[in-house]
């Protein structure tokens, strides 16, 4: 379980780690918690890493115009520890289920997105928010719209000479509430489904995990008082549609399909609670 | 910077409140550097992918999985192992309460269930409803969780307003005098020379590896033992295996000490500070250092006293207070407390000679060599044991 040899780069600036990049077979190193498991079992084995965790710039987190932004270099249990990420209380409910805390002390909320496991949470969170990815290019910077992101199981619309440099989360308006619910084996395992939700006024936006090869994300027009029991045929339905798993030894697909079904009635319920608190 | 794949770098970091500098390539991990060049062999290794949690150590306080860092990454940081939270002799009270609570059985995720309990206590976020979530991050293979869970809720009962800090921090520079307190000493480690060789020794503060005690009666008088014993030069050619390379002046040395015992040849590189001298008395206090390259290293504090005794001889006495880690500490305290002293009893022998001639020994003490055969078939058997299966 050793890594192939690759070369180590420590760019003194995004622009240098850009041209890196731009070489070829270099990776992007930053938290490292799912790239070096990949290395070690010498799934992958790219050239280069750049390191981007020192990077000037890509280390704040702020929150400003509306958004919180986070850098590129920011670890997750700082943002989990952090005042502003009470302004998205999405996410803050998202990151104790990402790995365990010993993951999360090195892991990268932007990692997670690039690195795009569809049963990971933050992309999920990511969907439901209508968040913005910015990306650093030979050809400068863009911004990708979250839904645009994932293009697939661990593919994203980052180009192999890109780099993702932060994410910007919408901040919670009044009258918004949030739900965020998952079940895996073990705590801190991936998900066998899982849902964030975000309720505002009696519309939800769900985004479904873990049970596709991206983050699926559906509106919902709600009753002005809906109950569990009284949403399970629609999340059911729903459900039905959206995982496209096949089972594996965790869960077959018909239990992903209930799971999510139970999941998403009751995150909307709560979820609905709270906006309308 | 860039590192190319077949090549190295130097790497500089804290460990347990040490700093060191490895040469490593890309891809080592530092899971192990701790335990193969340090010697720390307290983090485990299990999955080596990020899995199991046994690797579990503190960086720049946090827990941290060692297998998913590569030690180029660790530039700067400071890191805490198992060996750093306590010592056997001076437990932390995490491991007091997993002893208490039969919290180990095999041992094996053990370290990193420590590191990963401390930082779960230190970040100030316990809750005893989600304990079993929070200290899933580490596999117990024998499924022992009740009793590691008693443990840390234990501690954490008993240390409402946080968990003590992990005994190993810092250790006190006991000789800091080039204007900087915080350098500590610098073990090199690798194939690199020991180029930018300390000038400061750190002696740990946790309880010593082993001390020794030796009194021996000389024929000679007092003041020609004590003669031996003020003269750098003459003291040091006492001593076994020993031999100073550079007088830094200030009463410093630069030396070399070599230990060889059977298949074990240990060639420490170090240091020695005279701190205290009292002529009246006949009274030495130093403090030595030294580092083989294997990653092993040594602090003492020694005092050496001559008392004329009633047959115009003297009596010297030698004790020190011995510092190992590393594969070192590996031997064990009795083989380790043997060898110094029998260390020690050469060195008696040879001032004596010494302060009978007026010149440096004769017959230099060579480099020790230990027939005792009891301490061999430890040693075999020590061997053995480690032995890869």
């Amino acid at each position: 379980m050793k890594a192939a040899p690759f070369a180590y780069c420590r760019p003194d600036s995004v622009d240098e780690a850009v041209d890196v990049l731009a070489g070829g077979d270099a990776k992007v190193l930053a938290g490292g918690q799912s790239l070096v498991p990949v290395l070690a079992m010498r799934l992958g084995r790219p050239g280069t890493l750049v390191d981007i965790t020192r990077l000037p710039g890509l280390d704040s987190l702020v929150v400003q115009d509306g958004q919180l932004h986070v850098g590129a270099a920011v670890r997750q249990r700082r943002v989990e520890r952090s005042a502003e990420v009470a302004a998205v209380p999405l996410v803050a409910r998202a990151l104790p289920f990402v790995g365990h805390r010993e993951l999360r002390s090195r892991g990268t909320v932007c990692g997670s997105l690039a690195h795009a496991d569809p049963a990971a949470e933050l992309p999920a969170v990511a969907a439901c928010l209508g968040a913005s990815v910015v990306v650093r290019g030979p050809g400068g910077e863009r911004v990708v719209a979250a839904a645009d992101f994932v293009t697939g199981a661990m593919t994203t619309a980052v180009g192999p000479d890109e780099l993702v440099t932060g994410v910007r989360f919408p901040v919670a308006g009044a009258g918004e509430g949030f739900g965020f619910a998952e079940l895996a084996r073990r705590h801190g395992d991936f998900a066998l489904a899982g849902v964030a939700v975000r309720v505002r006024g009696e519309a939800a936006t769900l985004a479904a995990f873990g049970v596709s090869d991206r983050p699926v994300v559906r509106e919902l027009t709600l009753d002005p008082d809906p109950t569990e029991a009284g949403l399970r045929p629609v999340t059911d339905a729903l459900a039905a549609e959206v995982v496209d798993t096949d089972g594996d030894a965790h869960g077959s697909r018909g239990y992903r399909v209930r799971l999510l079904g139970v999941l998403a009635a009751r995150e909307i319920v709560r979820a609905h609670r709270e906006a309308h608190r | 910077m860039r590192v190319e794949a077949d090549a190295t770098a130097d790497v500089t970091m804290t460990v347990n409140g040490r700093t060191v500098t490895v040469t490593v390539a890309p891809r080592t991990t530092l899971s192990d550097v701790l335990r193969d060049r340090l010697g720390l062999t307290g983090t485990h290794v299990g999955c080596e992918h990020g899995v199991c949690g046994m690797c579990t150590v503190l960086l720049d306080g946090e827990a941290v999985r060692a297998c998913l860092l590569f030690a180029v990454q660790c530039e700067g940081a400071a890191l805490t192992t198992v060996e750093g939270l306590g010592t056997a002799a001076d437990q932390h009270p995490l491991q007091q309460a997993f002893s208490h609570h039969h919290g180990l059985q095999c041992g094996f995720c053990t370290p990193g269930m420590l590191m990963s309990a401390y930082d779960l206590l230190a970040g100030g976020t316990y809750d005893p409803a989600t304990l079993p979530e929070d200290m899933s991050g580490v596999l117990c293979r024998c499924t022992g969780y009740r009793g590691i869970l008693a443990a840390v809720d234990d501690v954490a009962r008993t240390h409402p307003d946080g968990v003590p800090p992990p005994r190993a921090a810092v250790p006190p520079a006991l000789v800091g005098r080039s204007g900087s307190a915080s350098v500590a000493a610098t073990l090199t480690s690798g194939v690199r020379e020991s180029t930018g060789s300390p000038t400061e020794i750190t002696v740990p503060s946790g309880p010593p590896t082993v001390t020794v005690e030796v009194r021996s009666t000389l024929s000679s008088p007092v003041e020609d033992v004590w003669a031996v014993l003020a003269d750098p030069a003459r003291l040091v050619a006492c001593l076994p295996g020993a031999a100073m390379t550079e007088d830094l002046g200030d009463d410093r040395y630069r030396g070399r000490a070599v230990v060889a015992l059977g298949p074990v040849s240990l060639r420490f590189e170090g240091l020695a500070h005279v701190v205290e001298r009292d002529p009246a008395a006949h009274r030495l206090r130093l403090l030595a250092q030294g580092t083989d390259r294997g990653g092993s290293s040594t602090q003492a504090v020694i005092r050496l006293a001559a008392d004329p005794d009633d047959g115009g001889g003297t009596t010297l006495w030698a004790d020190a207070d011995v510092h190992l880690s590393g594969r070192v500490a590996q031997f064990g305290r009795a083989l380790a407390g043997d060898v110094s002293r029998r260390l020690f009893e050469r060195f008696a022998e040879a001032v004596d000679e010494a302060a009978r001639t007026g010149e440096a020994p004769t017959t230099r003490p060579s480099p020790l060599r230990l027939a005792l055969s009891a301490l061999l078939a430890r040693l075999r058997r020590l061997l053995r044991r480690q032995r890869p299966r």
